[in-house]
Formats: C-alpha cells, sequence, structure tokens
C-alpha cells in the first residue's frame, strides 16, 4: 500500500491520465449497470420475444407462432386507426408546440414586466402528474365543464369534447400542447439566456427588431438544443400518451383516439393478446428510432 | 422603432393569453375544490358563494387517500435511497476513469436515457410475476429506481467531473481509498447536483402512473396516490367537487417542495433537460 502511494507522487501527472490508475474505478459503475439492464435493456429485448410468441392470457402458457402477430397487426383496422391518429397527434403537436415554446422562450429572455411570475406559471404544467392533469380536464372539457361555460358566454353551444367522435383527438392534442409549450418554454429560455449578449447586441445597435434576432441569430444559434428538444418531445408524445388517453377517453369513442401506445395497452390488458401488443410495440419502437434519426438529421446547426 | 414596440406589445400580450390559458384550469381546479356541482356547472368562473371544505375529507375518505399518500411516500423515498447508493458511486467512477470500458459505460447510460420506459410496460410486468413480485410496492421501487438512472448518472457525472483531480491526487497520498475519497470529498462537493438529481426524481416517482396502475393496481391498501385519484370518477355520475379536491391533495407535496425550493426546482428540470 505505502509504496503504491509512493509511486502516486513521484510520476503523479503520468499515473491520472494512465489506464492503469483508474480502472478499478469503472467498476463502481457496474451494479448502476447491471440494474440498468436488468430492467431495461433486458425486457426490451423481451418485447421483440413475446412479439413472436401466441400468448393470450397474463398467467397463461404461450407459444412461438414466429411473425403471425406481425400478420395480425398489419392486417388489423385498428392498427392503421392508431397509426393515423398518431401521425395526426405528432404533425399537429411537434410543429406548433417547438415554434411557440421557442418564442415565449426567448420572450422571457427578455425580461420583460411580470417575467418571474410568468416564468412559475409556464413551469406549472411541468410539475403536475398525468392523473391530475386528466382529472382538470376530465372536469374542463365535460358536457356541463369550463370551456363549454366559456364558449356559452360569447354565444356558440359547446359539445361534450371528449366523448364526440369529432373532437377528442383535438382534445388530447390541445391538453398535449396546453401542458407542453411552458414547459418547453422555460427550457428554451435556460438555453437561450446561456447564449453570450454581445451576439444580440451588435444586430440590437443596427436597428434590428427582436423578431429578426430572435429568428436570424437566436435561433441558428440554438438550433442543437432545438433539435434535442423536439427529439425528446417526439419521443414523449410517441410513447407516452397512453396515460392520458387511458383516463380521459379509453382509446374512443369508437377508435378516435386509439394510438399506437395507447393500443399496446388495450390490446395486453383489455384483449389479453400479449403477442400482438409487443408486436405494435416493437413497430412502436422502430417508428421511434426512424423518427429520432430523421429529427437528428433534418434539424441540426449548419455551422 | 415604434414597429419594435408594437412587436413587444402583441407578443406580449400573447404570451400573456398562453399564460392565463395555463392559470385558467389551475384556477378552475382550486375554485371547483370548494363547490357543489351545481355551482361548478352554473358558474365555473365564481368564487364559490359556499365553501365546501367537506369535498376534501369526502376525497380522502372514498380514495382512501391517507393510505395512497404513505404508499406513494414509502415507494418514492425508498427509490431515491437505492438511486443514490448506486448514482453517486457510478457517477464518480465515469466522472474519473479514463478506460474505455468507462466510456462505453457512459455511451450506453446515455443511449439508455432515449429508451422510453413505456416500451418495456408488459416485460416489466411479466418480469414482476416472475419473481413473485407482483402487486407489491417493492417492485414498483425497484423498477423506477432504473427508469432514473440514466439521466441521474450523466448528471451527477458531468458535475462530479467538475471537481479538481488535485483533489483526489492529495487524498490519495494520504492513502485514502477510493470509497473514502468518495465519501469525504465528493459527496460534500457534489451536494448541489444530488440535491439536483433528488428533486428531478421526487418528480418522476411522485408523478408516476401509469407503472403504479399496472404493477400494483387498485388495491386500497398499495396502491399510490396518482392510481387512487382516478377512482374519485364515477362512470354514472361524478361529483367533481371532491374529484377536484382529490387533485389537489395530490398536488400539495409537489407544490410545497415547489415554495421551498423554487429556484432550485427549476435549474434541475431544465438541467435535466439541457445536459440531457
Amino acid at each position: 500500500m505505502a509504496s503504491k502511494v509512493r509511486t502516486s507522487t513521484k510520476t503523479r501527472k503520468a499515473q491520472i491520465g494512465a489506464v492503469g490508475a483508474t480502472r478499478g474505478l469503472s467498476l463502481f459503475s457496474t451494479p448502476a449497470l447491471g440494474w440498468f439492464v436488468f430492467f431495461t435493456i433486458g425486457p426490451l429485448l423481451a418485447m421483440f420475444y413475446i412479439s413472436l410468441l401466441n400468448w393470450r392470457s397474463l398467467i397463461g402458457e404461450s407459444s412461438f407462432t414466429g411473425i403471425s402477430n406481425y400478420e395480425k397487426v398489419f392486417t388489423s383496422d385498428v392498427f392503421y386507426a392508431a397509426l393515423i391518429n398518431t401521425a395526426i397527434q405528432l404533425g399537429f403537436m411537434i410543429p406548433i408546440m417547438i415554434p411557440l415554446a421557442f418564442m415565449v422562450g426567448y420572450y422571457l429572455t427578455l425580461k420583460p414586466r411580470g417575467h418571474r411570475v410568468l416564468r412559475v406559471i409556464m413551469f406549472t404544467p411541468g410539475l403536475i402528474s398525468i392523473s391530475a392533469t386528466a382529472m382538470v380536464f376530465y372536469a374542463a372539457l365535460g358536457p356541463t365543464g369550463l370551456l363549454n361555460a366559456l364558449l356559452d358566454v360569447i354565444g356558440i353551444s359547446g359539445t361534450p369534447w371528449l366523448a364526440s367522435q369529432d373532437t377528442a383527438l383535438a382534445s388530447i392534442i390541445g391538453i398535449g400542447i396546453w401542458q407542453g409549450v411552458g414547459y418547453t418554454a422555460v427550457l428554451f429560455a435556460a438555453r437561450l439566456e446561456s447564449i453570450p449578449k454581445e451576439l444580440f447586441e451588435a444586430a440590437k445597435l443596427d436597428g434590428a427588431s427582436e423578431w429578426r434576432i430572435m429568428w436570424r441569430i437566436a435561433f441558428p444559434v440554438s438550433l442543437d438544443f432545438v433539435g434535442t428538444i423536439t427529439m425528446l418531445q417526439f419521443l414523449w408524445t410517441l410513447f407516452a400518451s397512453a396515460g392520458l388517453i387511458l383516463l380521459l377517453t379509453r382509446g374512443g369513442p369508437g377508435f378516435s383516439t386509439t394510438t399506437l401506445s395507447l393500443l399496446i395497452y388495450q390490446k395486453a390488458f383489455f384483449e389479453n393478446d400479449l403477442g400482438y401488443s409487443q408486436a405494435v410495440g416493437v413497430i412502436l419502437f422502430f417508428i421511434g428510432l426512424i423518427g429520432m434519426l430523421v429529427i437528428r438529421r433534418s434539424i441540426r446547426a449548419n455551422y | 422603432m415604434r414597429t419594435m414596440n408594437l412587436g413587444k406589445l402583441a407578443s406580449g400580450s400573447l404570451v400573456w393569453a398562453y399564460a392565463a390559458l395555463l392559470a385558467l384550469p389551475i384556477y378552475f381546479l382550486l375554485t371547483s375544490s370548494l363547490k357543489a356541482n351545481t355551482a361548478i356547472f352554473n358558474d365555473p368562473f365564481g368564487l364559490p358563494t359556499e365553501w365546501l371544505f367537506k369535498n376534501y375529507a369526502n376525497a380522502w375518505e372514498r380514495a382512501v387517500m391517507g393510505q395512497a399518500l404513505i404508499n406513494s411516500l414509502i415507494v418514492s423515498a425508498a427509490a431515491e435511497i437505492i438511486t443514490l447508493a448506486l448514482v453517486l458511486p457510478a457517477a464518480y467512477g465515469l466522472a474519473r476513469s479514463r478506460s474505455k470500458l468507462a466510456v462505453a459505460f457512459e455511451r450506453i447510460f446515455a443511449l439508455g436515457f432515449l429508451i422510453p420506459a413505456f416500451a418495456t410496460l408488459v416485460p416489466i410486468l411479466l418480469l414482476s410475476i416472475q419473481l413473485g413480485l407482483f402487486r407489491t410496492r417493492e417492485f414498483l421501487t425497484l423498477f423506477m429506481v432504473a427508469t432514473t438512472l440514466p439521466l441521474s448518472i450523466i448528471l451527477l457525472t458531468q458535475f462530479m467531473r467538475t471537481i479538481p483531480a488535485e483533489l483526489e491526487e492529495s487524498a490519495m497520498v494520504d492513502g485514502l481509498s477510493r470509497l473514502r475519497i468518495l465519501w469525504h470529498i465528493y459527496i460534500p462537493l457534489s451536494l448541489p447536483g444530488i440535491a439536483m438529481i433528488v428533486i428531478l426524481n421526487f418528480l418522476a416517482y411522485w408523478n408516476e402512473f401509469l407503472f403504479s396502475l399496472v404493477l400494483l393496481g387498485s388495491n386500497a391498501e398499495t396502491r399510490t396516490i396518482q392510481v387512487a385519484l382516478p377512482t374519485l370518477i364515477d362512470q354514472t355520475k361524478t361529483e367533481f367537487g371532491p374529484l377536484l379536491a382529490g387533485t389537489v391533495i395530490t398536488l400539495i407535496p409537489v407544490y410545497v417542495l415547489y415554495i421551498i425550493l423554487n429556484k432550485r426546482l427549476e435549474g434541475a428540470l431544465t438541467a435535466g433537460a439541457i445536459k440531457g
């Protein structure tokens, strides 16, 4: 022990950099890695395997059926309905949420009057759980809820937003945007504040408007970050919509709010078809992967 | 100059309009939690004329919220402790090791951060049955720890990298073991970073819904607060007052935390996304 210590004092600089001196250290992270592999990577691989099984009950027997679950998925109407709903959900949420959040975030960095209060309000939806959000909107969007009362004031007759085929998916999307913009805006604000002020000063002296500065300077400079946030929002929307939908509409009326992520839940727990459910899981996984790569490629700083 | 002010005015009113859109449901939540159904329907914007605090007692009793709060607290606290026990040495190891192995580990966690937990819902349920831990708070705890490991490790590793390596070198000269260095030098110096991940993870554990539902079910003895809350919906005739009172109850711990740790909590949540 003592001699070891002495050598490390002598050749201190070289030793610290050397692999030998720190090899044991990576072992410090093996328990965490093992834990993560056991509870995440393992189950993820299991999903691929289960998608090849005929498994009709959680406690029942299963048998290998090859790709027949995939055939079933690709020939079922509900899958295509869910695919379209998911596409609509993503197609509206991401393009609305990201630019809106960026603008709000930029506005916050200008430190307008009341920006502290604004920040707190913007932050609020980020703290609230899915079930609390769902309960608030269950009450607010009900036939006799807040929104219809508001519409009543301006003389428009409302509708049961969550129970009507025409408005249910739009309501789900609206809640997603409601929840997402504020929180994302605070993230953008935090990022924009880390950009050196000098970058904007010159443009300001030249008389450029805030609008120009926002899109011509602030946006390109933080494009990488915008890409990351877009990717995270994409993944979050794609995978995590099941909770909110389960609580508010259970995928209905009809299939009008059945997204792919809800379909996974529905097939596994309402219809006891684990093979089908996990086949959709595998498809969703690849959609997520491809979408991520596309977003990474298309939103990238080009300087 | 004039257009600039106009633009500012326009964007300002837009932002405040959005803020109102955010605040309105919260106002509706708070006021309605003290009203009866008829008052909610007839006058959704007004303050309650009769303050029905009994809505809270009603929700508390009907959803067995006392037990649910205890369950959520137990699960969250246990998950916090296990997470720290795993994350502290892991982050220290990754922050200071220069081996290829450590680089590979770090990359696994960085990629793992992108795997949505939801993808593993069904296999995780099957795993809990296999292990004989179905419907136990223990399994939910162990599982939730895994979901927060990648981000916690990424954030804390970055934090620990900012601690000067010279401190460690001189400690090693004094003959301190790695574990003692971690305990006596790294943990005290990383307290802000540790606080950040504790806050971030508390929100994740406290607000978790879908896995809690699937793994614990709706048994009033073991269910968490997030699963207890929706049971206040009645398929035939929901009483909105108690439902929203129950919602407020689930939010109290989070807001208490927010009020105490305002700045730090914002920092934690933004860092979580920026560095992840």
